[in-house]
């Protein structure tokens, strides 16, 4: 078969490698809502400061009320310059993004040029809108954030941030976008410290943007019990990458360590 | 008629004259290591002739583009459909090359109230710490050969063999990458040349057997510094210290112009 559009997920279905359950879009009749306990990611966030996009997220993957990992990664890189925050269940959400790396890099090698920005987004769309009868059965459902470095855009920053609805919708977010069940907490904040902070987001350099994000992900912690801030007893901190023209870079645990003990740890005293 | 044995040897060998006329003006692609990797050179005019298959895997081809493009996309499909369902490291040059590439050539070659494939093809793999690395050749009738250090295709058999000759005289062990494109483009005009005179020699109904290889360097220089007038060089790395996982790398034409340019 030839595929002209260079679709890595049409190429998929013609070589019958299904990657979606194929569940009906509610329970069969007399059947009950799933009894498994599925494994939910928690929160992730971004921010559009002066080089790009700094995208971080917490560690912590719960089922019910147990913890069942606390090392999971939840920000994927999806190519050089886009990374895929995830927030709900990891087994949709690690095969989403692992459709969306081959997707793009077969985009590239069959029809010898890089995807667009748009056709990027329109992808993940897709992805969100065929899991869409999970979703609907309680399970496998994630909202997840794009963030991108556009190396194309005309403004100076090429950084930006999309985040999707459940059914696939995506809106582009100016300043900052949080997802997972921690969010709630610290959208406000971002918001009040956006408008009326030291700064807008948008004028932070990479130090600052950190700080932000790890005392966001600490308060996130605070208030929900399936959010992981930092764990002293383990040295687990939160992941954090810079998405700039450059490409994307990890901040180091021993960077993280020291931006932790200088501004997150400290609180006023009293 | 065909079903008698010689009568299908006949036409088998027919078939093979006339692939062989149809790639004799090919440009030749050049494939060498270097002290970083693998590199692919050719010479190309306006059409695009090295692609990136896969993480580790580059191909590029002479003969007829329809083809060289159904088999680029097999290839490519292939390999991305099994890099996704299994591992990319389950991706890897001999099986894309012996599995699907080869017999899907031979095939049709030899299917011959068919269309035969016109194509030549030279692939090429980084491997993982060293292991499994190097060039595999695919002949128009699905032959395959394998080289770890270096590989050519060219326009003819003669022309083959005359640069791999000059390679082999050639110092060719951790070369930098310009002085490896220099080396490359250098073979390039010893295949070229070859072409050129025997299918010179053919359209004036001559005995080619005279044709020398040209291997004096300002020779070659002078004939390379005319192609250009009218070719472009065309390049691409399979560069091991690339921070991806994805180690292809089509050469900048910046890139290639200082590595050429007080050189020529």
């Amino acid at each position: 078969m030839t595929n002209y559009k260079g679709d890595f997920l049409d190429l998929l279905k013609a070589q019958n490698c299904q990657i979606q359950l194929d569940l009906p879009a509610t329970p069969a009749a007399g059947g009950t809502l799933s009894s498994i306990q599925e494994t939910e990611g928690t929160t992730v966030l971004a921010v559009r400061y002066k080089d790009g996009v700094l995208i971080g997220g917490d560690r912590r993957a719960t089922a019910g009320n147990v913890v069942m990992y606390d090392r999971a990664e939840k920000l994927l890189q999806i190519d050089e310059h886009s990374v895929l925050a995830i927030a709900g269940s990891p087994a949709t959400a690690y095969e989403m993004a692992r459709v969306l790396e081959h997707s793009f890099q077969y985009f590239r090698r069959s029809q010898l040029q890089e995807l667009s920005l748009e056709g990027k987004l329109r992808t993940l769309s897709r992805l969100i809108r065929e899991n869409l009868p999970m979703t609907l059965q309680g399970i496998g459902g994630v909202i997840p954030i794009f963030a991108i470095y556009d190396l194309l855009s005309d403004d100076e920053n090429g950084g930006k941030i999309f985040f999707y609805d459940a059914l696939g919708a995506h809106f582009e977010s100016a300043d900052f976008a949080t997802s997972g069940s921690g969010s709630v907490w610290i959208r406000g904040i971002l918001f009040y410290q956006n408008r009326w902070g030291d700064k807008p987001l948008a004028d932070m350099d990479e130090q600052e943007a950190t700080i932000t994000v790890l005392r966001l992900l600490d308060a996130a912690a605070e208030y929900d019990s399936a959010t992981s801030g930092y764990n002293p007893k383990s040295n687990i901190y939160p992941t954090v990458k810079t998405i700039t023209k450059d490409g994307i870079h990890n901040l180091s645990v021993e960077r993280l360590r020291e931006v932790y003990a200088e501004s997150v740890e400290t609180t006023y005293a009293r | 008629m065909l079903d008698e044995p010689y009568r299908w040897l006949e036409a088998v060998n027919n078939r093979r004259d006339y692939i062989e006329d149809q790639l004799r003006g090919g440009s030749p692609v050049v494939g060498l290591k270097y002290d970083d990797g693998l590199l692919l050179v050719t010479i190309s005019r306006g059409q695009r002739k090295i692609f990136e298959v896969h993480d580790r895997i580059a191909l590029s081809a002479i003969g007829h583009s329809a083809d060289v493009e159904r088999l680029r996309m097999m290839a490519t499909d292939t390999a991305s459909v099994q890099g996704f369902q299994s591992s990319v490291d389950d991706v890897t040059l001999h099986r894309l090359t012996h599995f699907v590439l080869g017999p899907t050539i031979k095939q049709s070659f030899e299917a011959i109230f068919g269309s035969a494939y016109i194509i030549k093809m030279l692939l090429a793999e980084l491997g993982v710490q060293g292991g499994g690395e190097g060039f595999i050749s695919l002949n128009y009738d699905g032959t395959v050969q394998a080289n770890q250090h270096s590989e050519v295709i060219g326009g003819s058999h003669d022309a083959e063999i005359a640069m791999q000759n000059y390679l082999s005289a050639a110092e060719t062990s951790e070369l930098p990458l310009d002085s490896a494109l220099q080396l490359a483009l250098e073979t390039w005009v010893v295949g070229w040349e070859l072409g050129v005179q025997q299918t010179d020699a053919d359209s004036d109904g001559e005995e080619n057997a005279h044709s020398e290889p040209a291997t004096d360097k300002a020779q070659l220089h002078e004939v390379l510094r005319e192609e250009l007038k009218s070719g472009e060089i065309e390049g691409a790395v399979l560069e091991a210290s690339r921070r991806s996982n994805n180690k292809f790398r089509l050469l900048a034409s910046d890139e290639i112009s200082a590595a050429v340019t007080d050189w020529l």
